[in-house]
């Protein structure tokens, strides 16, 4: 450190730091959502500059309710595990990529999940396309843009990318992409898309 | 609480923080007891993951719902010392460097992010730590410009 304050007490008003007062960097973030293993730690990992990193949240009593109500009370031990990885676009500005367990029944974690993000990459694998119907409901309801992203394990896909819009009966103008999990610049393409979409909302929301 | 122990003849030194709990039962499977620092990783984390309100003294919803997960924290220098758990320690020190994000907090202190925002909005409160709520909650297209140039200049 530059500046060493001295021993005696500083009464009064706070105390800023003089020479270089040090600003937080305006967060912004984006979820990743899918079922399990269709490749949202991949798609994390691939564009974040630090490896992923894993925040676990406790699924309290309050939230259990609605999924399980015949179990006794309690608070149940489960923990959901979200990874989540860090982009510095400059200095007052990172983009953090959440991705986070698309199961209805962690809704309740959603909530605070999309309170201020730009949009959502659904992940999807067509092996299990039903896997992201939760994920898709959700972000539908919540009015947060969103993308659906194949991803394409290997260049292979078992449908195509309107047979996948199709089946998820999604709005007109839902992209519906397919994607590569493994590869940077796929992955920032398809959030690229997804900050089209955002930027979209945000001009209609200002007008 | 939800766990009595009325069998504790002793209360706790510090309310509500009962830190040999953290480090749980042993597992009966380990044959016989280990210290904890010898633990198999596994096992360490299921323990370190058992009753993580322990810590924020039972509390699961005080949490200010200002602190996201991607809320910025940085440290107060010259705030006043007092005494802290050493959970709240650990965060106090995470954040004298850079600014940083709760969810990274929670991650590298392997706390759960419910507990992690409870403590961080004591530490806000107790004037140890600076948490940088935005102003708006919707991002304005300004911002989503600038996110889209710089994906756009990665490789």
């Amino acid at each position: 450190m530059d500046f060493d304050p001295s021993a005696n007490r500083v009464v009064g008003s706070a105390r800023v730091q003089g020479s270089a007062p040090k600003k937080a960097p305006v967060p912004v973030k984006i979820i990743v959502a899918g079922g399990f293993g269709v490749g949202k730690t991949t798609t994390v990992g691939a564009i974040s500059e630090i490896s992923p990193l894993t925040t676990e949240a406790e699924m309290t009593s309050e939230s259990v309710g609605i999924d399980n109500p015949g179990q006794a009370t309690m608070k149940t031990g489960t923990t959901v595990a979200m990874d989540f990885g860090v982009l510095t676009i400059d200095q007052t500005l990172k983009l953090y990529i959440f991705g986070t367990p698309g199961q209805t029944r962690f809704a309740f974690m959603w909530d605070d999940l999309v309170k201020g993000a730009l949009g959502a990459l659904v992940v999807v694998d067509t092996n299990r396309i039903d896997d992201c119907y939760p994920a898709v409901d959700y972000f539908e309801r919540a009015g947060l843009p969103f993308v659906v992203g194949i991803n394409t394990f290997n260049g292979q896909m078992n449908y195509s990318v309107d047979e996948v819009r199709w089946a998820l009966a999604v709005r007109e103008d839902v992209p519906v992409i397919s994607f590569d999990a493994r590869f940077r610049a796929s992955v920032r393409d398809a959030l690229l898309i997804v900050l089209d979409q955002a930027l979209d909302k945000a001009i209609r929301m200002k007008s | 609480m939800t766990y009595p122990d009325p069998d504790d003849p002793v209360a706790p030194a510090r309310p509500g923080v009962r830190p040999f709990l953290q480090s749980g039962p042993q597992q009966p499977s380990s044959g016989g007891y280990t210290p904890t620092g010898e633990q198999p990783p596994v096992e360490t984390q299921a323990n370190s993951f058992l009753r993580p309100f322990v810590i924020t003294s039972g509390r699961t919803d005080g949490g200010d719902p200002d602190i996201g997960m991607e809320t910025q924290v940085t440290m107060v220098h010259g705030a006043p010392p007092s005494r802290l758990s050493p959970e709240t320690r650990a965060i106090v020190s995470l954040c004298e460097d850079s600014p940083i994000s709760v969810a990274e907090i929670s991650a590298r202190l392997r706390l759960h992010l419910g507990v992690c925002r409870i403590l961080v909005g004591d530490l806000r409160a107790a004037g140890q730590l600076d948490v940088h709520v935005l102003d708006n909650d919707t991002p304005d297209p300004e911002t989503i410009m600038r996110v889209i140039r710089g994906l756009r200049s990665i490789s």
